[in-house]
């Protein structure tokens, strides 16, 4: 997990981990939001537990992790903050969700080669002419494996 | 004893028919095509194949899924060996000196001691499943609520314990999996609970939805993020059968690589992981040169393998016997066999006694299999391997996308799994191991029943736990294994096993 070509350097907060006070960050955030959503679920007692007890005991114990994270990212040195990069994450869930958009309204003969022509944009080695020809040889060889070999219920081609 | 070769008897009737016997082929076959992969563990080829077992029937898909599963293992095996790429954690050690082995020349003894030694393995750990099935689930009827929930507390620090890194991190993603387990309707009250008001949550999340997500579209991002460094092997695969010094040097660590896995395996809070390393640090510490190690040393590769094997296949124990899953892999199990309407647990063996004993002799038949398969197909892994991942990582991209979509013939199951895919992006950013998180995400609502349960019984006191001597000493072992984990001594050691 140590990357050390794309680092943030230490803040001038005296954080010395801020991979880890992040990561508290995000787990409190997490946890608010969780409280949140449980807030409105009635408790019950120990003796006879309603749907909210555990929700919220357990969003409580999340929250309480991600401050512990965050105090100690104080006190002891540990990773620098990862650079996210967002090409990678954009195409390929761009391309699933593509994917989900289009399987039922148009068929898997158009999904399939979105899906994976629009996913495979998200590579630095991204090329043109074979991403195409690939991505629809590859859907072709989808359709006779998991619609005719394996008769699984994909729609092929829904918009006719 | 007589019962157990008899019970034997009965499932091999059953795995050796015809139908069951390709069945297990193919399964062995398409999981190891998957496998084989870089950046395609065990757990995204199973949710990925999953929809493939539906058409059949119980016994049948089982009998599949096993071999999928045997697949994917060995599949990972391969890549480690022939890229110096682990698929997965258990096979990191076996890139150590398997890697070595190959550039030496030597990948086919490499990849042939370890098909056999998986096998010879593999053949210990059936046989130990036939043995230990019968009186766990004896065991597993005198267990009470109170009880079910120490042992998965147990389960849980283990995989605390054995997870790489800050063990508060561990911990702190163990939570965020049993939160996750409790969106959904409540099992009691018939409540929602935190679904957002999305309908398609009313169910719960899926889990081979969350698998996927996490293990196999933010692996993709990730691997798409580090260049490339895959080094295949550009020698000659070399002769396949080990020879004769292969194998004097070879069986005493298979033979001690199975006990330690076996052991391992049957740990709840997936104890498989730590079986290729214990295995790895016992080799290394009896051989007479251990500089040999790292260098393409066989027995370095022979232990882990088998050690391996053993505790993959262990691992069906709590889960057929207490119906326990003890890590992700045998939780995608579960949802298999939910779909095809068997609930997993003690009941299995007695109800369905064709099916469970079945599935055992299969997964004999499935690592004799493996052999068969393996050994003259490695030329066309190597092919595979080959193959750039610019080109690789669309076509798993739309498997997993048909695969999950198939699951449930639904579109949200989808684009919930590109929601988790980018969870499971973020957490790893953040220097967070995912596998605690589905460990508590598998075991989060059994959890929440037994606890439920048992305060109920015992009048909302939570001295129940401790009352109870069963499930006092489970307690005080996590507690125990927690504390000595937290040692500074073991501590340090414990990241000198994880790094090296």
């Amino acid at each position: 997990m140590s990357d050390n070509h794309n680092t943030v350097g230490r803040t001038g907060l005296g954080i010395r981990a801020p991979q880890d006070f992040a990561a508290g960050l995000f787990l409190v955030v997490v946890a608010l939001f969780a409280i949140w959503q449980a807030s409105d679920l009635p408790l019950g007692s120990l003796r006879a537990m309603g749907p909210g007890m555990l929700p919220r005991a357990v969003a409580v114990m999340v929250g309480l992790g991600g401050v512990g994270l965050m105090i100690f990212s104080f006190f002891e040195d540990g990773a620098a903050l990862e650079r996210f990069h967002w090409r990678g994450p954009f195409f390929i869930l761009g391309g699933i969700i593509l994917f989900a958009l289009t399987i039922r309204t148009a068929g898997l003969i158009v999904a399939g080669p979105l899906a994976m022509f629009f996913g495979s944009i998200g590579s630095d080695e991204f090329r043109w002419k074979e991403s195409i020809v690939f991505s629809v040889g590859l859907t072709a060889v989808c359709i006779v494996l998991f619609k005719f070999a394996l008769g699984l219920p994909i729609p092929i081609i829904a918009f006719m | 004893m007589d019962s157990m070769f008899a019970n034997l008897a009965l499932g091999f009737s059953v795995a050796l028919t015809l139908k069951n016997i390709a069945l297990c082929f193919a399964g062995c076959f398409v999981g190891t095509l998957i496998g084989v992969l870089p950046g395609v563990g065990p757990i995204a080829t199973i949710a990925m194949l999953l929809p493939i077992t539906f058409g059949l029937d119980p016994t049948g898909a089982l009998i599949m899924l096993a071999g999928i599963y045997y697949g994917a293992q060995y599949g990972g095996s391969t890549t480690a060996i022939l890229v110096n790429l682990p698929g997965e954690a258990t096979s990191v050690v076996t890139t150590l000196d398997g890697h070595q082995m190959a550039k030496q020349g030597r990948a086919g003894v490499a990849l042939g001691i370890a098909a056999i030694g998986s096998f010879f393995a593999g053949c210990v750990a059936t046989l130990l499943i036939a043995a230990l099935g019968l009186p766990l689930t004896r065991l597993a009827q005198l267990f009470g609520p109170a009880e079910y929930f120490s042992l998965m507390v147990m389960g849980l620090v283990f995989a605390v314990v054995l997870a790489r890194g800050s063990i508060l991190k561990a911990i702190c993603m163990i939570l965020l999996g049993l939160m996750l387990a409790q969106v959904g309707t409540d099992l009691e009250t018939g409540q929602e609970r935190m679904t957002l008001g999305l309908i398609s949550l009313s169910d719960g999340i899926d889990f081979a939805v969350l698998a996927m997500g996490i293990f196999g579209f933010a692996e993709i991002i990730r691997n798409l993020e580090n260049p490339e460094t895959r080094d295949v092997v550009r020698n000659t695969i070399g002769r396949l059968l080990p020879g004769k010094e292969d194998f004097r040097q070879a069986y005493k660590p298979i033979l001690r690589g199975t006990f330690i896995g076996s052991i391992l395996g049957i740990l709840p809070g997936n104890g498989a992981v730590l079986g290729p390393f214990a295995a790895y640090t016992v080799e290394k510490r009896l051989a007479k040169d251990p500089s040999r190690f790292g260098r393409g040393a066989i027995e370095g590769v022979a232990g882990p393998e088998s050690a391996n094997n053993a505790g993959a296949q262990t691992a069906f124990i709590p889960l057929l016997t207490l119906g326990i899953p003890p890590n992700a892999v045998m939780a995608l199990m579960v949802g298999a066999m939910t779909i095809h309407g068997i609930i997993p647990g003690p009941q299995v063996m007695t109800r369905n006694p064709e099916l469970f004993w079945g599935m055992v002799a299969s997964m004999w038949v499935g690592n004799l299999m493996l052999v068969i398969i393996n050994l003259p197909l490695v030329g066309i892994w190597v092919k595979l391997l080959k193959v750039p991942y610019r080109m690789m990582f669309p076509a798993i991209l739309i498997f997993c996308c048909i695969g999950i979509y198939s699951i449930n013939n639904s579109t949200s199951d989808v684009l919930f799994t590109a929601f988790f895919g980018l969870l499971g992006y973020v957490v790893l950013k953040l220097g967070f191991e995912p596998a605690p998180m589905l460990l508590g995400f598998v075991l989060g609502k059994l959890m929440e029943e037994k606890l439920r349960q048992s305060l109920i019984l015992s009048r909302g006191s939570f001295m129940t736990f401790l009352d109870r001597p069963v499930s006092a000493v489970l307690l005080v072992i996590a507690i125990a294994m927690l504390v000595l984990a937290l040692l500074p001594s073991i501590r340090k050691s414990r990241d000198e096993v994880f790094t090296e």
